[in-house]
């Protein structure tokens, strides 16, 4: 317990908000990031935001695919009585030669749930009993209708590849609350990468130690955390501080080579890690109850609810950022909605809605940010419907970046609020559209950063995560 | 775009006004905005806007919403169902700029940005004008604009002259003229020569991806001394003509062509037994330098290559039947991607497999993102859908999905006629054999038959006897009553024999143990059956042929229109495109042998561009165009586009030969610089795309791998043939060994000694794409999980330190070092010092670092006297005995030394 975020938090500050401004007397001063540079050494050490913050771990649960909003968290009734009509407008598809204009109404029962009201379909019973946790914005847009491009916007502000990723940019601002484990972890699938594969959790032009850590889909989690028995304890330490001596005076004769630079962190990082990354991947400490509401019993959600159960323990002890993909195009239900859909609800649903829980109960939601979406969502029209049949066993949705659902909890959001429209097809944003530049906005914010303070100088200029001014920080969504 | 993987996109130099337009790009999105000082035209300026945000609904789709296509200057004037569009110089009064300025249009999208509505409007106010006439028919308006026709990739390749030498440099190769031109325009110089040991290291390396030996370094060092220039272009040629050269850079296209020696798709993960071949033939044609173009048309069309020339598995000639065996194996390229119709024989797994190929084929020789034209016309590239069809019809005759063969079936055996009668001879003396054996069983289970009814009660003998005697289906019911009775007569077969030797002290198992060896030793000297993993086409008749479609929305079950073969459309403005349907020269379509020849045709904008590239990126760690497998728009500019093609074309003018292209590079001044950084290069150009140093690089997993067991002195060269194999630890990690989980999935804990094979370059350990090599993947290198590795990423991440310091294979890397050291060295410390810093680095150690490493080691052997320790192993049993101390301390030295970066990466 004595490394968890929770002690740590709560013998310093006591429990609740964090005020890191404070620390600043025992940490390197690096208010703005850019310094760093100057000195020509990036860490990973704990950095002061520039105003208090209200979040300090955020795990990004990234449905990758893109769920239907349609079927899961925004109902409808206008598609009820256009059903098998045609769509009275225009649709945007992502192609239109394989699409229809015959609608499709939601194929789930909606009910509203928690005391707040809120809306959800009957695949998600999980997430529905935490509606009063958690906002729900359903007016997301990126208005970019490839996957790899959304998913770019959504994690590196524009549509390209190679730009740091979010984890990036808040683990190069604030560093990391625990020395002993990667600032920024990857929980992959395992049943492979998500589109853009690594490029997801990539530093892009960002130093290397900002890059993300991949934690295996399957066991052993972290391979060689064991010392050898022929050098452990002392004999490894000898061993590390002869080795880094030799690295020591081989960066100096190579200045300004950052890379090897990182290396030699990464080393000190893999020394520490040894009993600490153990302590988190050995879940013998949780409770019975614990690993059941994560659903670690279920052969369905067995997997979600490790990785899930995995993040809050990898948060517990200061990691700064997680972020815990399903595989590749998971929620990419352009055919055989009708079970492919619930199949991937089922694998999620309710280890998400448990790790809200506990992170709940366990008094870390208030300074953790925990997000579920996607990357897209879907058309309310049907999409490959095969020649000549009529039922709706094998036709699915097409993309749709316009106006999709996400919901987000913890670390300041305002719990049990419903956020935007669409229009009354589910189709376009229409009402307090939130874009991927507002997002990220709103997230550097909860974190204490000044988007336009937290810069990295590149070809003569200071790069950001978002390169649009008009981007605005939704404080409707804040507590 | 699925499965889109681009490369790191960054921005070029020219800083300020470039990056200000980029930035402008990333807001909108739209390519349009660029220089705005030049007279706005429609194709270049506004077509590009209208693109992005308006032709889905006005004009791609069969109806246009509002009766308005916006495909063409001449339709804005028309109009639509509100009218006319635009008003020509009154952008006040047009339609367009009302609808964009309110917002209303474009519906449901955000508002366009004002920049790009006032060049809309301004545009109007010049009179709308269009650079050229526009073209008059449907066919000619769904082509590609001029600019998209000019895009740079697809243009023939230029012949630049050479530029002239400036301050910079005196140096007469081309490269470093080209290289000086633009340093000199950033106001950036050279750095100076890297050293003699930073070259031979730095070479090394690159070309073989081994390290040199201290004898060589100093052999090289002494020479430079007096004559730098012949002693490195004697150590040039050397490195290219060790088979290590072949090996290192075989690597670096099976990445490319995504070679797996599995099928990959789920967890069965079915071996390909003879893919290795297609391995050996990579490493045999780089080290022989075929030129690149054959390389390629093999590669494509071996198949019809063979058949052209008359050759097949029966040749009369050995060496045409081993050249067909050769050109066979290079189809193997097309036979890579992973394959689901082990498991799953359906239209979707087969339609996949295809599909990757397309993938890999397009990205190794094109360098575009094609793969993305499958569903709907490229997003951004001017590649249509029809013409990603009409590269598959190339390939699917020898697909032939309808009838499709799954793996087993299209290996090609190698067998002459006359091994296999020779084979069926053999098989027919073996059988007489088996013959004698089965008489023999009969006999025995006679003669027991009877010893055992001799112990029942005679009145029932004959019964018994009569019962066994007959079929089993035909005997009554008192007959099997009996039977089951009298258990040890019922139960009495040929396979229960040998239980009774037992009983009556017989050996006639022994007997029919020594009859069958023998009817296998007689079958073993059957001519072995040898099979290539390779790609044929099984119809001659045309009729029979398969036809290509449009798949819509890349459905292969909703076919729409034929498509013929065909090279990409873009290029039909100024060079053939078609393709013959069918030949008259093979007995096959020969559709591949016309394309494969088309691509090498010395004219061909894409290959020679790509390749040049592609080796110019693994001399310096990036490509002249960074996006190494993306030519199009959202892939990189060349940072030097005249210096590209003038490598392609000189490339191409020396016979496409590979080596000569290495020579070329590896002989500039360019190629020879210090890697150490200066503060004006960094803040002038801090991603060194202008190549004012070299780079500090890390080595890759291969070489990282065979480094360690080079300098540990364990390094078996032993070229070419079957896959070392790769197995599971009992921790679930992957390492080399003969896997023995028994048929369950349990691991038997069984060991199977590998006799120095598992010290064999990583080029030829088994690459089971669920079961990567834990030291190859944690430092990057691919799983083949996708169909094929483009480009590497580079990460700095704690499980590789992880690996460095814990793992065990690690730890006996760090004991066979530190026998090697006692076992050939002078024993003292001293020595045993110098000699691992020469080994690990190169270098001599410094005496400050002797007396460091003295400290160390004599710290660490007190420890180990009182803290007595087993070494470990990889695989196998555990040791018995503790370890020495003194070796346990050498190793800790030897295990660190490979730990550093210094061991890691080249200056």
């Amino acid at each position: 317990m004595s490394h968890s975020r929770r002690h740590f938090l709560q013998s310093s500050y006591g429990a609740g908000l964090v005020a890191l401004a404070t620390l600043m007397d025992d940490r390197e001063s690096l208010a703005n990031p850019k310094i760093a540079g100057k000195t020509g050494r990036f860490d990973n050490k704990p950095k002061p935001p520039h105003h208090p913050p209200r979040a300090t771990a955020m795990i990004s649960m990234v449905m990758q695919g893109g769920p239907s909003q349609i079927d899961l968290f925004d109902p409808k009734p206008a598609l009820h009585d256009l059903d098998g009509k045609d769509f009275p407008g225009q649709v945007k598809y992502d192609d239109a030669a394989g699409a229809t204009k015959e609608v499709m109404k939601a194929q789930w029962k909606f009910q509203k749930h928690g005391q707040c009201g809120m809306d959800f379909s009957e695949l998600v019973p999980h997430m529905a009993s935490i509606a009063d946790e958690i906002t729900m914005i359903r007016s997301m847009h990126t208005g970019v209708n490839n996957h790899g491009q959304s998913i770019n916007a959504l994690n590196n502000g524009s549509i390209l590849n190679g730009r740091p990723s979010l984890g990036s940019w808040l683990t190069y601002g604030l560093g990391t609350e625990n020395q002993n484990l990667p600032a920024f972890v990857a929980l992959t699938d395992p049943r492979g990468l998500p589109v853009l594969g690594v490029g997801n959790f990539t530093n892009g032009w960002l130093p290397s130690i900002y890059q993300g850590t991949v934690v295996r889909p399957t066991e052993p989690r972290i391979l060689n955390l064991d010392a050898p028995m022929s050098l452990r304890g002392e004999a490894q330490e000898r061993y590390l501080s002869f080795v880094q001596n030799l690295n020591q005076s081989h960066l100096a004769n190579r200045p300004g080579e950052n890379e090897l630079d990182a290396r030699i962190q990464s080393f000190e990082l893999a020394a520490r890690m040894q009993s600490e990354a153990k302590d988190v991947l050995d879940f013998s400490d949780e409770s019975q109850a614990t690993l059941e509401m994560y659903g670690i019993h279920n052969k369905e959600t067995k997997d979600f609810g490790t990785r899930c159960l995995l993040a809050r323990r990898l948060v517990e002890r200061g990691v700064r950022f997680v972020n815990l993909y399903t595989g590749n195009q998971t929620w990419d239900h352009h055919n055989h909605l009708a079970t492919k859909l619930p199949a991937a609800c089922k694998y999620v649903d309710q280890p998400a809605a448990a790790l809200v829980k506990d992170l709940k109960q366990r008094g870390l939601l208030d300074s953790t940010i925990v997000h579920w979406g996607g990357e897209m969502g879907r058309l309310p029209v049907i999409q490959n419907r095969a020649g000549g049949k009529t039922d709706r066993k094998t036709v699915g949705r097409d993309h749709n970046t316009y106006g999709f659902t996400m919901w987000v909890a913890g670390g300041g959001f305002k719990a049990g609020y419903t956020h935007g429209e669409t229009d009354e097809f589910g189709h376009n944003a229409i009402k307090d559209v939130v874009n991927h530049y507002d997002y990220h906005a709103t997230l550097l914010h909860l974190f204490g950063l000044d988007s336009e303070r937290l810069t990295f100088p590149r070809n003569g200029n200071d790069q950001r995560l978002i390169l649009n001014s008009k981007a605005r920080i939704v404080t409707e969504l804040l507590s | 775009m699925a499965r889109m993987i681009g490369q790191p996109i960054v921005m070029k130099p020219k800083l300020i006004s470039q990056l200000a337009l980029a930035t402008v790009w990333l807001l909108t999105g739209s390519l349009a905005v660029a220089d705005q000082d030049s007279k706005i035209v429609f194709e270049k300026q506004i077509r590009p806007i209208l693109k992005q945000h308006c032709f889905h609904c006005h004009g791609e789709e069969k109806e246009v919403s509002a009766g308005l296509d916006l495909r063409l200057r001449r339709f804005l004037a028309q109009g639509g169902d509100s009218g006319a569009a635009i008003m020509p110089s009154d952008p006040e009064n047009s339609l367009l700029i009302e609808v964009l300025r309110s917002g209303q249009m474009p519906e449901g999208k955000d508002k366009l940005p004002d920049q790009e509505i006032d060049l809309i409007a301004k545009w109007i106010q010049q009179g709308a004008p269009t650079a050229r006439s526009e073209p008059e028919t449907v066919a000619e308006l769904d082509a590609f604009t001029e600019e998209e026709r000019n895009w740079w990739s697809l243009q023939p390749i230029a012949a630049p002259q050479v530029p002239a030498a400036n301050e910079l440099t005196d140096s007469r190769n081309p490269i470093d003229r080209f290289i000086a031109r633009s340093l000199q325009q950033s106001g950036l110089t050279f750095s100076p020569a890297a050293d003699a040991r930073t070259l031979i290291r730095r070479l090394q390396f690159d070309l073989t991806g081994l390290p040199p030996t201290p004898d060589e370094i100093t052999a090289f060092t002494e020479q430079s001394k007096d004559a730098p220039e012949s002693a490195y272009r004697s150590l040039l040629e050397r490195l290219l003509n060790s088979p290590a050269y072949g090996e290192r850079w075989a690597r670096h296209w099976l990445d490319i062509a995504g070679y797996a020696d599995s099928n990959g798709f789920d967890e069965k993960d079915v071996v390909r037994e003879h893919a290795w071949r297609y391995r050996d033939y990579v490493i045999r044609s780089l080290n022989n330098d075929k030129p690149y173009d054959q390389f390629i048309r093999e590669q494509l069309a071996g198949d019809e290559i063979a058949a052209s020339l008359g050759m097949h598995a029966n040749s009369p000639e050995e060496q045409d039947r081993a050249r067909y065996a050769e050109l066979l194996t290079a189809t193997g390229f097309l036979r890579m991607a992973p394959d689901g119709s082990v498991s799953q024989n359906n239209i979707t797994t087969r339609n996949q497999c295809v599909a990757d190929t397309i993938k890999i084929i397009s990205t190794t020789l094109y360098g575009m993102t094609i793969e993305c034209a499958q569903c709907h016309n490229h997003r951004y590239d001017p590649i249509t859908q029809a013409d990603y069809y009409s590269l598959r019809a190339i390939f699917d005759p020898g697909f032939d999905v309808p009838r499709w063969r799954v793996p087993k079936n299209r290996l090609v055996s190698l067998q002459t006629k006359q091994q296999a009668e020779q084979a069926a001879n053999i098989e027919k003396e073996a059988k007489k054999i088996d013959a004698e054996r089965n008489a023999q069983q009969k006999q025995f289970i006679a003669e027991v038959l009877e010893k055992e009814l001799a112990k029942r009660d005679e009145a029932i003998r004959d019964d018994l006897r009569v019962a066994y005697n007959s079929d089993a289906k035909q005997r009554t019911k008192e007959q099997t009553k009996l039977l089951s009775e009298h258990p040890s007569i019922n139960k009495l077969s040929a396979s229960s024999l040998y239980l009774y030797d037992s009983t009556y002290k017989t050996k006639h198992a022994a007997t029919l143990k020594e009859i069958t060896a023998r009817a296998q030793a007689i079958r073993d000297t059957k001519p072995t059956e040898e099979f290539v993993h390779a790609f044929t086409e099984l119809a001659n008749d045309p009729k029979a042929v398969v036809t290509t479609h449009v798949f819509f929305r890349g459905n292969p079950e909703a076919p729409k229109e034929k498509v013929l073969p065909s090279d990409l459309s873009v290029l039909a403005s100024w060079r053939s495109t078609e393709l013959a349907e069918f030949s008259d020269a093979v007995p096959t379509t020969g559709r591949r042998l016309a394309f494969a020849r088309s691509v090498t045709d010395g004219k061909h904008p894409l290959l020679a561009r790509v390749i040049v590239n592609r080796v110019w990126k693994h001399h310096f760690g990036r490509g002249l165009v960074s996006s190494a497998g993306d030519f199009g728009v959202l892939g990189e500019r060349p940072s030097h586009p005249e210096l590209l093609d003038w490598l392609a074309t000189e490339f191409m003018e020396s016979g496409w030969s590979l080596k000569t292209l290495h020579r070329l590079i590896l002989t500039s001044q360019t190629w020879q610089q210090s890697s150490k950084r200066s503060t004006r290069g960094d803040q002038i150009d801090p991603d060194n795309q202008l190549l004012s140093r070299q780079k500090t690089r890390r080595i890759e997993a291969e070489a990282l791998r065979d480094a360690l067991l080079a300098v540990t002195g364990k390094l078996n060269r032993k070229p070419f043939g079957p896959p070392i194999p790769v197995m599971p630890t009992t921790d679930g990690s992957i390492v080399v060994g003969n896997d023995t989980t028994d048929s369950a999935g349990r691991q038997t804990g069984k060991y199977i000694p590998l006799h120095g094979e598992e010290y064999r370059r990583s080029i030829y350990v088994q690459v089971r794409r669920s079961r990567p090599l834990d030291l190859l993947t944690t430092f990057d290198a691919p799983s083949m999980t996708d169909p094929n590795c483009i480009s590497r990423p580079e990460t700095t991440v704690s499980p590789q330190s992880l690996l460095m310091m814990n793992n065990s294979g690690m730890r006996a890397h760090a004991r066979h070092f530190a026998q090697r050291l006692q076992n050939t060295g002078p024993p003292d410390q001293d020595s045993q010092i110098r000699t691992a810093f020469e080994l690990c680095y190169g270098r001599k150690a410094s005496e400050t670092e002797i007396a460091n490493s003295k400290n160390f080691i004599n710290a660490q052997q007190q420890y180990y006297k009182d803290n007595p320790a087993k070494f470990e192993n990889e695989s196998g049993p555990a040791e018995k005995e503790n370890a020495s101390a003194q070796a346990l301390a050498l190793a800790a030295f030897c295990h660190a030394l490979l730990s550093t970066n210094e061991f890691l990466y080249i200056d």
